[in-house]
């Protein structure tokens, strides 16, 4: 029977973290104090993160090494088996090879708990007592909550009040780890009583909880603040996943062409990438390549340009449909990568064209999620499915050149407690919607007369 | 169809939120800050259907610019900034 997975023993796991920032061709530019316009310095994150997380986010060192009560946890589920997507190949009809990192296989169910657990356990290490974070859907939350449960440490999450109660079985899952989940805004902080004053039935948003987690934190010499994508330190631990799909891609003896994951908050996707962007960094020939989730690529309206232009990211997204006149609006800043969840290395990498970036549509990646669900048997979490439409397109690519290349991509996690989205796919609420701009502006000019709020 | 039957309908539409994870309606896009949209509300519902044309008119000029022509922060800038809003949030009361 041909091979379709290769597993590692505990004795094989990664001892240490790739850190990308030894290997930069340039430097990254410091992120500066909003108060001050000074590079951020250790004692400004203080407040809210240990001492020896903030060494790690600043670490130059190539390595740095797992400590070994990090690696007995992180040997409950890890390493976690590299597959072969054979299924995929045969109903795609492509030559291509597409293997995945199965990182659903935690039990939270994503690769989340790779930080989760490095993160207690240095905060435990510092002699804080509780974590305290905020989450949308649970995925980080979750993965903290059981983290922190394994070190002995409190936790509350701050979770948006839309996504409390829109999933109820993430903020149970917390709840059976022993934190406590809080619905933001809540009234245990200034920043969440203020919102509520002005509306109480604000239905929060990731701001709002944002706030409010770092101000319990920071309210408390005890409490720390634990953020689960962006920061260095995060795509540090992360880098474990890429580290072992080296060795067992070593196993059978291939190397990647084309290494893909989705990037959200650009964990994941780090996780995965980096040590192959090391690769890259040294002479291979290796295209990475970042999934997005976003919309805008096809847009039908009118084409929007969407590139990335510079390090934060902050480059305009430009509308160039007229609106029917000659004006053609102010340039649009708006979200994608570059809204202010992506984690600066991968906006770095980017600018310094060691990755690329594509961009996927929701009907697009939730259609490749139920066919490798079809196909594979395993279902994806709908973030898994950006990676997913990224290496359909990459295979289908190879099938048109008449190549045998070697597809990677992370698998990042299930989607058991997302079928509400799946629901949302399959009953059509999220199928394209027709509203003609003709009837849009009979709407709106049935208000003209009215002044503007 | 007027403005509150359009808004009714539109409201009601459902789409991905990258940043929380699941699926909102377009109504709390629109209102996401409390009384502003989301920065990312173009991106994500524009291909579905003119929101911009729609926004443009329920907004001011200033808040159109306040959300959407200005460059996002970083999330390390929010970060850095919620640290300082929480410190002076909790100064008055440590006096």
């Amino acid at each position: 029977m041909e091979q379709i997975k290769v597993f590692l023993d505990e004795s094989e796991m990664p001892r240490q973290w790739y850190n990308i920032l030894a290997d930069l061709p340039t430097p990254m530019r410091p992120p500066l104090h909003p108060a001050t316009g000074q590079p951020v310095k250790p004692e400004d994150l203080a407040p809210v993160f240990p001492m020896n997380l903030i060494e790690q986010e600043m670490a130059t060192e190539r390595w740095i090494q797992i400590p070994e009560p990090v690696l007995e946890k992180y040997a409950i589920w890890r390493p976690t088996p590299l597959y072969r997507a054979r299924n995929l190949e045969k109903a795609l009809g492509t030559p291509a090879k597409i293997f995945y990192k199965n990182e659903g296989v935690s039990p939270p169910g994503s690769h989340k708990p790779n930080t989760a657990v490095a993160q207690a356990y240095y905060n435990k290490e510092f002699g804080i007592k509780r974590l305290a974070t905020e989450t949308g859907a649970g995925q980080w939350g979750s993965a903290l909550s059981m983290a922190c449960q394994m070190f002995g440490l409190e936790c509350r999450v701050y979770m948006v009040k839309v996504s409390y109660n829109q999933k109820p079985y993430r903020r149970l899952m917390m709840q059976t780890w022993g934190a406590e989940c809080i619905p933001s805004p809540s009234d245990r902080t200034e920043a969440g009583r203020k919102i509520l004053a002005q509306n109480p039935d604000s239905p929060g948003s990731l701001g709002i909880a944002i706030s409010e987690a770092i101000e319990d934190a920071v309210g408390d010499p005890k409490a720390r603040y634990s953020l689960g994508s962006v920061l260095n330190h995060v795509l540090l631990h992360q880098t474990i996943i890429g580290l072992e799909t080296q060795k067992q891609m070593e196993k059978l003896g291939l190397y990647p062409d084309v290494v893909l994951g989705c990037a959200g908050g650009g964990s994941n996707f780090a996780g995965l990438c980096l040590p192959f962007v090391r690769d890259k960094i040294h002479g291979k020939d290796v295209t990475v390549v970042a999934a997005e989730p976003t919309s805008c690529p096809t847009l039908t309206r009118g084409p929007f340009r969407y590139d990335f232009g510079d390090t934060a990211m902050t480059t305009p997204l430009l509308p160039m449909h007229t609106l029917g006149h000659d004006f053609i609006p102010a340039p649009i800043h708006a979200g994608g990568l570059r809204y202010h969840g992506m984690a600066p290395i991968v906006s770095h990498l980017l600018e310094e064209k060691l990755i690329e970036a594509r961009a996927f549509d929701q009907i697009e990646t939730f259609t490749s999620g139920i066919q490798w669900a079809r196909t594979e048997g395993f279902i994806p979490a709908p973030e898994t499915t950006h990676a997913i439409a990224a290496v359909v397109q990459e295979a289908l690519r190879a099938k048109e050149e008449g190549k045998e290349k070697v597809i990677l991509f992370n698998w990042s996690g299930h989607g058991f407690v997302d079928m509400a989205s799946y629901d949302a796919f399959l009953s059509g609420k999220l199928t394209r919607y027709e509203l003609p701009d003709e009837e849009i502006q009979r709407a709106l000019a049935t208000t003209d007369a009215f002044p503007k709020p | 169809m007027t403005l509150d039957q359009l808004l009714e309908k539109i409201d009601a539409l459902e789409g991905r939120c990258p940043k929380l994870g699941h699926q909102v309606a377009f109504g709390y896009c629109r209102r996401e800050t409390g009384t502003l949209p989301c920065p990312r509300t173009l991106a994500c519902w524009q291909h579905r259907f003119n929101a911009e044309l729609i926004l443009r008119h329920l907004l001011t000029p200033e808040q159109w610019d306040a959300v959407f022509s200005t460059a996002p922060k970083t999330r390390v800038d929010s970060l850095l900034e919620a640290i300082e809003a929480a410190k002076t949030r909790r100064e008055p009361s440590a006096q």
